[in-house]
């Protein structure tokens, strides 16, 4: 069976079912902090939280605005939460995937980790005006796609049967498919205006998990490889770098697409990567802990056919 | 003087203005968003959404060329940019939270160092609010002293009425010279009443308390709790009205080249980052802090104004809902 | 009889080579005294592994109208590796670049040994011949020199630099 509008109502029992594990751990003191989401001022708005001590644990919330991807705390690129001990965190499935790939990269030890998992129906594809209601148009684009409802392997999940989900066609799918007909032309024209607006927050950089060199290419001017100038040429440049770096890591958690103030289709350069690596080394990110991406690793027989 | 003047007017007189030669800057749909930009036609204009960035780009571009470098031989050809080549500019349909930032904005431009780029933009740009009638939960005009009829920055100020059109009122001598030199357009108000303006529900905030709170508290686990979730992106500064640091840079090759200057946020780690290594703001909350502090704070030490009006784009944009209102709030009630 | 053909329009080839195989396949065309198009700048990397496909970007972004990324054929590399890492990138990028709306034809990888003097000429005069046919790459140099709105200063020398593409 399935229905037009995503039923999410397990949400107010998932929030339940994370505030007393995130409880017991921390008396128990299993952990030493919670990585969650927590209700914010604006209605409906949540917003990451670290929580320390079991008496905020009542502060935990999960919602269609706990949007983030937590595994970002968990990167060197987040120096200020202490990782003396083991930490929990709150994933959603998609989430779960960049943790995979973060372990495979050796930046996280699976058993520093409690992972509380999250059975999820969906959540918004922005949360500029956190009250919108979930809806068939109101969904982030990545969970019409989605695969991973029910996060696999995690060392808590609330004890929530997930509702019958509908059927949602998948945007990427058709939007890549569109742009893939355009000719290189059209698609340059696409992307120059699409680039054009950006200009260089890198919010895109600073909440990728995948994001967590010490110091970025893009910040570096000696020798400055791409002008850090908020022009449509370094735009453009800095846009292809950061899909590059990301091709055959990123699995699609889509937060460098919500976050872009200026609503560039980040994610779009995202899943056409991950497309062409799947088509060409049979590969996906996320899937499991493998210590080697599909560009970090090569077989004799890859093709080469573009090659004289 | 109150003037009235109707929607076919106005978009007559920046259809006048366009034609003329003047840049007319107005809140227009680009690639799917709404934001302040040049219009080629007054049918453009899109004024029921707040542009994604604030007005301020009119004066303090994105980014632009300083100076320009050509080295031939052992010779280094230095070119300035001429302000004079500034074009002369109507800034329409301008939000009061945006148009209430610019007078802001003037203070630190025209201090000890008279910033000719900013300037030169400033003297041949008019600017002509509009008043706010709608509002989200992340308004907060009012919190900090202003409000969604606020006319501060604007040279010309209209007012949606309901029966359509608006009455215009002029706050400077460059709005009385585009009534005057528009003479036709313009006619005595008459009795429609104005649209029911927007109400922002942020409580009125304290900002001398604020600010008594802040040069006592550059130390408080206030900061560790807001910002340890900081990312440290420059969104909210992007955004920001008021917000005016910039970077300068020198791009080119060996043998050309420009010299730029663009915007830069307090939330990179790459901020006060020094050529040594050091950095005095190591850690996020350290960064955020700054935020708070130059605009509730450092900014009235210097300048005896605050460097907020607001607009709530911050409030919205932040990736991990960092709550700017909530924060001075918290800080008033305390 | 040795004639050069005028052409009104010469592309820039920028050619990333690695030292052990291409470069030298390419110095051996040259004592051998082969004809090849003129157009090419060889710049020398220890190994196509080494070879960034952040500087391709930056050879179209400063002006080349081609780019040419050559190295040891698989089996041959001094690394070992090197070129089957590099391979796995390319396929990647030119994916990448593709979709951004970068016509490929003005992107040639090969593999050209130390011994294969001829295939370096032929690989370049492919190249040149089929980017000249294509004419100059103008969608970085445009872009080059496009400003944010509120940056733009019209100017006679501006307007000048765009006719010139």
């Amino acid at each position: 069976m399935s229905t037009r509008v995503p039923d999410t109502s397990i949400y107010f029992a998932v929030t339940e079912g994370i505030r007393a594990e995130a409880n017991r751990l921390l008396s128990a003191g299993e952990v030493t902090a919670i990585v969650g989401y927590t209700t914010g001022r604006r209605t409906g708005s949540s917003q990451p939280i670290i929580v320390t001590d079991a008496d905020d644990t009542a502060r935990l919330c999960f919602s269609v605005t706990s949007v983030n991807n937590l595994a970002v705390y968990l990167t060197k690129a987040k120096k200020e939460i202490p990782k003396n001990g083991k930490i929990g965190i709150v994933v959603k499935g998609c989430d779960l995937k960049a943790l995979v790939g973060l372990m495979g990269e050796s930046q996280l030890k699976r058993e520093e980790l409690y992972l509380i998992g999250v059975p999820c129906v969906g959540v918004l594809a922005s949360t500029v005006q956190p009250s919108t209601e979930l809806t068939a148009e109101t969904i982030a684009p990545k969970c019409r796609e989605c695969d991973a409802h029910l996060p696999s392997g995690c060392d808590f999940l609330p004890d929530v049967a997930l509702p019958p989900l509908p059927q949602l066609d998948g945007k990427y799918t058709a939007e890549i498919a569109r742009l893939e007909a355009l000719t290189p032309a059209e698609r340059w024209v696409y992307w120059k205006e699409q680039f054009a607006k950006c200009i260089k927050c890198y919010a895109c950089r600073q909440v990728c998990p995948f994001c967590f060199c010490e110091q970025c290419l893009c910040d570096r001017n000696k020798p400055q490889m791409v002008d850090t100038t908020p022009r449509p040429s370094g735009n453009t440049a800095w846009h292809i770098v950061r899909a590059m770096h990301l091709a055959g890591r990123c699995a699609g958690c889509a937060e460098c697409e919500r976050v872009c103030p200026m609503d560039i289709p980040l994610n779009l350069l995202n899943r056409k990567m991950a497309k062409e690596l799947k088509e060409l080394f049979d590969y996906e990110a996320g899937l499991e802990v493998n210590d080697k991406g599909p560009l970090t690793m090569f077989t004799e027989k890859d093709d080469q056919s573009f090659i004289k | 003087m109150q003037k009235y003047i109707s929607q076919q007017n106005l978009n007559t007189l920046l259809d006048k203005l366009i034609a003329k030669g003047t840049r007319v800057v107005a809140p227009r749909m680009n690639a799917g968003i709404p934001l302040y930009e040049p219009l080629e036609s007054s049918a453009k204009m899109v004024t029921d959404q707040l542009p994604r960035r604030s007005a301020k780009e009119a004066f303090f571009p994105v980014c632009e060329e300083i100076m320009s470098y050509e080295k031939e031989g052992q010779q280094v050809k230095l070119t300035d940019v001429d302000p004079a080549r500034f074009p002369e500019t109507v800034l329409v349909g301008v939000r009061p939270c945006d148009a209430a930032a610019i007078p802001v904005l003037d203070a630190v431009f025209s201090w000890d160092y008279k910033d000719e780029f900013f300037l030169e933009r400033r003297r041949k740009t008019t600017v002509i609010g509009l008043a706010c009638t709608t509002a989200d939960d992340a308004c907060f005009c009012t919190a900090v002293g202003l409000s969604p009829a606020e006319t501060r920055g604007s040279d010309l100020f209209l007012t949606p009425l309901d029966g359509g059109g608006y009455a215009c009122e002029s706050y400077s001598e460059k709005g009385e010279a585009l009534i005057a030199d528009n003479g036709e357009l313009f006619s005595e108000p008459d009795n429609s009443m104005p649209l029911p303006l927007a109400v922002p529900q942020a409580d009125k905030v304290d900002l001398k308390k604020v600010k008594r709170w802040l040069d006592e508290h550059f130390e408080d686990p206030l900061w560790d709790g807001i910002a340890v979730r900081c990312v440290g992106c420059g969104a909210c500064a992007f955004v920001c009205p008021a917000c005016h640091c910039f970077d300068i840079v020198d791009e080119g090759t060996e043998k050309a080249g420009k010299r730029r200057k663009s915007w830069d946020a307090c939330g990179f780690w790459k901020f006060t980052h020094h050529a040594s290594g050091h950095n005095p703001r190591d850690l996020q909350p350290k960064r955020y802090r700054n935020r708070i502090m130059h605009k509730f704070k450092y900014y009235d030490d210097k300048f005896g104004q605050t460097l907020c009006t607001g607009c709530g784009r911050c409030v919205r944009i932040c990736p991990v809902g960092i709550d700017i209102a909530a924060i001075v709030d918290e800080i008033n009630k305390k | 009889m040795n004639h050069t053909t005028q052409h009104s329009f010469e592309p820039k080839i920028i050619a990333f080579v690695c030292t052990w195989c291409t470069y030298a396949g390419a110095d051996l065309a040259g004592t051998s005294r082969m004809q090849y198009p003129a157009n090419v700048r060889v710049l020398k990397f220890p190994c196509t592994g080494r070879i960034d496909p952040v500087f391709i970007l930056k050879a179209f972004q400063q002006g080349a109208d081609g780019v040419l990324v050559s190295g040891c054929h698989p089996g041959d590399c001094h690394y070992i590796a090197g070129n089957f890492h590099a391979r796995r990138r390319f396929a990647a990028f030119r994916k990448l670049l593709e979709f951004i709306g970068v016509d490929l034809n003005r992107l040639q990888f090969s593999w050209v040994s130390a011994a294969e003097g001829g295939k370096w000429v032929e690989v370049v005069t492919d190249l040149t011949e089929k980017v000249r046919a294509m004419g100059p790459m103008v969608e970085f140099k445009e872009l080059a020199l496009e400003e944010q709105w509120s940056g733009v200063i019209d100017t006679p020398e501006l307007k000048e630099a765009y006719n010139a593409i």
